[in-house]
């Protein structure tokens, strides 16, 4: 089987936000969507305090709290773990956006643009089935599909990779299959402690964080 | 229409380019180009192999699509049509033809050229601002070919470039080691200590990706700073020092490494053979040198006796007393001394020097324990690895994986050169620099050549490097400068290359426009101004005061993107092809800015990816029209012969000049350049034209990873690094001063007392404060640090207009207001959200108070420039900048003509 798994290393994240843009522009979403966007934490009381860079966006968890609550059957989810919204059904009553514990779900109910009329490059990109609908991060699963498809190995080669994960300066963003012990992420995993969001709700993330070496 | 389906179209084309709109690139990229249109912006993956980091780009580039395609674009030729200027007058633009644009330009220029390219003071009377640390000539397509062919330019009017720039950093850094810019050598390096250098923010791409690998694999960086930045967050440890103490903590390190811990953990050996440690220092301050060959001289333990510095086969003493026949000489060749005299090595003179700056003397200054300092200073000594080595290109080479690292106000103002030194001087005690793992030069910038930095590591005197000085004797020195900021009298350091004019005191330029000081001829407006890439009405300091001052410039020409403060004052606006529209080539690799270092160079292409929105044109075609116009064309083709256009010509076996006379289009300028280009990469065997540079991209040769570094260089060349002790500085400011006192110039005496010959802590943040005084506030009524951070989203990407660069960077903090500390807060009744005023005695600023525990009580940061009143889009943000509140004086200018970006304030909820 194959499981596609986002590893984000919190050590490498520097909250830039060049993955926030690349994913907007990669999915042409209007002004105010991030599917990937990443949270500027803090913990701690001065002097003794730090700070996190954590990004953030649909965790397409094993055990989807959205699809559970999504009337229309819009939501669903692949076997190789993506979660989907099938935009024809979707009925936008965003049951799902309140039921995902990860806020990782817009809704957009009419047309918006950067500077209020459409740009050239909107008007070319302008998809309306994305009104009033439910929306969220894809895993880029069109370009994953095609890679695929071309005989490109998702989380190596750019064209069947999230854009998320390509655009990453630091290397924070690692995708690939955590069914195959082989993957670049599986082994990512295996060498460092890691933690998945929200665990205990028992929604099984797609989406791991890792924070320091093995034993470290 | 789903991505496969779009790919699969023959409409859709992806094009090679780059994104140089910051100093920390130049980084590469892709443009998918969908039936004419721009989409998307993608990391070159195809030169993931050749560029250092990964052949990405980071976030604003991503910006670079909606910068296209922003309707707030300038896109024809405006002329100005209210002859009234003034933050407060609507220069009422009108659209008009380029040739009538052109044609108003040219009259100008020409009827100056008929006038003399100089003024009643002997200051060119065209001046030009471009701004982004040099970033703008890789958009100005042959502009600087015009400028060369224009003759005399002052290119000294700041806008924000010597005052808010590493300038001690950039003026030292390059004297010591040619480290116009200083970095770790990340990739190796196991500990830094960090004060207060934002990498995260402004190390650009390359810096992002070698600090996350090197975390990844351990190595700890300590980050001192008094707020906890974006490069705080990603570090080991956050010591929150008091603001603009750096030097007092950098200095009890070094007492801990000269007096607590043994003198085997130094590197003697590097300390005795390869920096001045030895030489011997007179009574009068200066060198021991032979009488006959005026060489220093140092003391050598295997003869027992004083001898120079280049005798082989030495035993240099590092410590002790020792008598030579000897002279000393002082400024202006003063023999001080002669005959038997008494010498102390210089290293033993830097032990005595820094015995009295212990941790627990610093601790109360930087409001750091005693026993942080103690223990940072140890764990550099621990990772320092002295007497390592490493092998590396068939070489072995010293490692040394431990560096310092300084960030703004650091390295520039008062404390700014004593931060330089002894980070410098941190480096020298274990031997680590310019050494694998150790502190680096990335780039030269004062000395030639400016792209080979190893070539311009030529000898000087004294066994050191070349110095960059501007004379300072008497039958050299001038009062007359060639340009408004007076660098060439003033700052000796500054050197006089191209890029001179940038790092002196650039708001002299301003400054004096209301009063010149006693000496300097009268400092007068140019007859005109280019203006590009650049906003000094937003990113200098005491922006209302420049604001008024370039409202009475006669003849403003500004290269507008959209309408902004600065070109608020302007008589035309050009509307310039933008990054995605326009052509040049330019160089990359090799090693760079900040950290860009590479194991590959060469030359890399900005092509058009689609037409110019409206009528903008490129920049090329502008200077080429405008050097028809003006009546240069031979000499602008002669200079873009000579290498204007990035690359010369004609080569040892190629050639692709220009014709003198011919007016070239675009396109014909750059397949010539390229063309070189490919004969420079392969010694004459290629000569690709503008098409096969179009389809490919981009084209490099090896560089040797091991040339990253001077040290071998250096003992190539016999050369040693001219530390810690700075006899030739101290010579130098007491040779300017008596130059200014002769021609009755006492008002730089100040800045003449940071030429020592070993830096002193003096109370720093006191010069701020006293400025906050001087303006009638007091300690207890002004009790606020405002310090300033970069923000990788807008610095230096002239996208404050943005829509989407505003969205994503507000996911960070302090970009929807001032972040101030939830303590200090709470004692004020501040909440977070509120509108808060920030004052100095003169002006005040309103913001949202950002509340955090990541930052001393006792300080204030409002991130990026902002303050717009007049650039689309930004004038609603309500984010205010410090730059309004800072004051221009002399009294926080330092020796090298910088200043530093902090001020006193105090803070309160605003009046509803």
């Amino acid at each position: 089987m194959t499981r596609w798994a986002m590893v984000i290393d919190l050590r490498r994240c520097v909250g830039c936000q060049t993955c926030t843009a690349a994913c907007r522009h990669a999915n042409a979403t209007p002004p105010g969507v991030q599917w990937r966007r990443v949270l500027d934490m803090e913990v701690g009381e001065y002097p003794d305090v730090k700070r996190a860079f954590v990004p953030v966006g649909c965790m397409h968890c094993d055990d989807p709290p959205c699809m559970d609550v999504c009337p229309s059957t819009a939501t669903k989810k692949r076997a190789d773990g993506i979660v989907t919204i099938d935009y024809d059904l979707c009925i936008g009553c965003a049951y799902c956006a309140l039921a995902c514990p990860y806020q990782a779900r817009y809704r957009t109910d009419r047309v918006q643009f950067a500077y209020g009329e459409a740009t050239a490059s909107e008007e070319a990109r302008l998809d309306p089935a994305r009104l009033g609908v439910a929306t969220k991060c894809t895993f880029c699963v069109e370009r994953l599909d095609a890679g695929i498809a071309a005989g490109k190995r998702p989380g190596v080669d750019p064209d069947a990779t999230p854009a998320c994960v390509n655009s990453c300066i630091s290397q924070a963003l690692q995708f690939g299959d955590i069914d195959d012990p082989e993957s670049n992420v599986s082994k990512l995993l295996a060498s460092h402690q890691h933690f998945r969001m929200h665990e205990e709700l028992g929604t099984g993330p797609g989406v791991y964080y890792v924070w320091d070496r093995a034993g470290g | 229409m789903n991505a496969p389906e779009r790919l699969a179209r023959p409409a859709v084309r992806k094009l090679a380019t780059y994104c140089y709109q910051c100093v920390a690139g130049p980084d590469l990229l892709q443009v998918k180009v969908v039936d004419g249109v721009a989409t998307e912006v993608e990391p070159n993956f195809g030169a993931c192999d050749v560029h250092p980091g990964g052949g990405k780009v980071c976030v604003k580039a991503y910006g670079l699509v909606q910068k296209t395609y922003n309707p707030n674009r300038i896109l024809t030729p405006m002329k100005r049509t209210n002859p009234k200027k003034g933050r407060d007058e609507d220069p009422g633009f009108v659209p008009i033809s380029w040739d009538e644009a052109l044609d108003t330009i040219a009259a100008k220029l020409r009827g100056i050229r008929e006038t003399g390219l100089l003024d009643e003071s002997g200051y060119p009377r065209v001046a030009a601002s471009f701004g982004g640390g040099g970033t703008p000539q890789s958009y100005m397509g042959t502009f600087p070919a015009f400028l060369a062919a224009w003759g005399a330019v002052d290119m000294g009017f700041g806008s924000g470039q010597g005052v808010k720039c590493y300038h001690s950093e950039h003026l030292f850094g390059e004297y010591w080691h040619r480290g116009f810019t200083v970095s770790p050598d990340t990739p190796f390096c196991n500990y830094v200590v960090s004060c207060g250098a934002n990498v995260e923010a402004s190390g650009g791409v390359v810096g992002v990706w070698r600090h996350a690998n090197a975390r990844a694999r351990g190595m700890k960086r300590v980050q001192v700073e008094p707020h906890l930045s974006v490069t705080g967050a990603c570090s080991a440890e956050w010591v929150p020092i008091r603001p603009k103490t750096d030097a007092a903590f950098l200095f009890s390190l070094i007492h801990v490494m000269l007096h607590e811990a043994p003198r085997v953990r130094l590197d003697l050996a590097f300390l005795a053979h390869h920096t001045s440690s030895p030489y011997l220092v007179g009574p009068g301050g200066f060198y021991l040198r032979e009488p006959e060959t005026k060489k220093p001289l140092l003391w050598d333990r295997k003869r027992g006796a004083a001898v120079p510095f280049d005798t082989p086969d030495t035993d240099p003493a590092l410590e002790g007393e020792f008598a030579a026949e000897a002279i000393e000489i002082g400024p202006d060749e003063d023999e001080l001394g002669r005959g038997r005299l008494a010498g102390v090595p210089a290293f033993a003179k830097l032990v005595a020097h820094m015995e009295r700056y212990s941790p627990e003397w610093a601790s109360g200054i930087c409001d750091v324990p005693a026993s942080t300092m103690r223990r940072v200073a140890n764990e550099f000594l621990d990772h320092a690895q002295v007497g390592a080595t490493i092998e590396m290109e068939g070489k072995t080479l010293p490692f040394r994986p431990v560096a310092v690292s300084l960030g703004k106000t650091v390295s520039n103002g008062w404390g700014g050169f004593e931060c330089a030194w002894a980070r410098t001087v941190l480096a020298t005690l274990v031997g680590g620099l310019e050494v694998p793992g150790g502190t680096l030069g990335t780039t030269v910038r004062l000395n030639r050549p400016l792209s080979e930095r190893l070539e311009s590591a030529k000898p000087g005197p004294d066994g050191f490097l070349r110095p960059p000085l501007n004379p300072t004797d008497k039958a050299h020195w001038s009062p007359r400068p060639n340009i408004r900021n007076a660098y060439r009298s003033m700052v000796p350091l500054a050197a006089d290359g191209p890029w001179s004019q940038a790092l002196g005191p650039t708001h002299f330029s301003w400054m004096f426009l209301d009063g010149t000081p006693e000496g300097l001829p009268k400092v007068t407006m140019p007859d005109v101004w280019f203006v590009y890439r650049t906003n000094p009405a937003i990113s200098f300091w005491d922006t209302p005061a420049v604001v008024e001052k370039m409202s009475r410039f006669p003849f403003v020409v500004a290269f507008a993107y959209t309408r902004d403060e600065t070109n608020h004052a302007a008589d035309i606006l050009l509307p310039d092809a933008g990054d995605l529209e326009s052509l040049q080539l330019i160089r990359i690799g090799g090693s760079k800015y900040v950290e860009q270092f590479w194991e590959r160079e060469g030359f890399a292409l900005r092509q058009p990816a689609v037409a110019p929105q409206g009528e903008a044109r490129d920049f090329t075609d502008v200077a080429t029209e405008l050097a028809q116009r003006v009546g240069l064309l031979d000499k602008y083709n002669a200079s873009i012969n000579k290498g204007a256009g990035g690359v010369p010509l004609k080569g040892a076996n190629w050639d692709f000049s220009l014709a003198p006379d011919r007016a070239y289009s675009r396109d014909e300028i750059w397949d010539h350049v390229c063309r070189a280009a490919s004969a420079e990469l392969t010694s004459g065997a290629e000569s690709h034209g503008l098409e096969w540079w179009k389809q490919n991209g981009l084209a490099t040769k090896p560089f040797a990873h091991t040339d990253w570094y001077l040290f071998p260089t250096m003992v190539k060349n016999g050369l040693r690094f001219e530390l810690p002790y700075q006899e030739r500085l101290y010579r130098v400011g007491q040779e300017l001063g008596r130059r200014l006192h002769e021609h009755g110039m006492h008002w730089w005496d100040k800045q003449l007392a940071e030429y020592q010959v070993l830096p002193k802590w003096k109370d720093f943040p006191g010069e701020w404060e006293q400025a906050m005084v001087s303006q009638g506030g007091t300690a207890e009524t002004y009790p606020f640090w405002l310090l300033t951070a970069r923000s990788m989203q807008y610095a230096w990407g002239a996208n404050a207009g943005s829509q989407m660069m505003k969205e994503v960077a507000e996911n960070i903090a302090g970009h929807k207001g001032v972040i101030m500390n939830t303590g200090a807060a709470v004692r004020l009744g501040i909440e977070d959200g509120d509108l808060v005023e920030i004052a100095t005695p003169q002006r005040s600023v309103r913001a949202r108070a950002q509340l955090r525990q990541g930052i001393r009580p006792d300080t204030l940061l409002l991130i990026g420039q902002f303050g717009h009143w007049a650039t689309p889009h930004a004038k609603d943000f309500g984010m205010p900048s410090m730059n309004s509140l800072v004051t221009m004086s002399l009294s926080l200018t330092d020796a090298t003509g910088s200043g530093a970006d902090i001020v006193r304030v105090s803070v309160k909820r605003a009046p509803s």
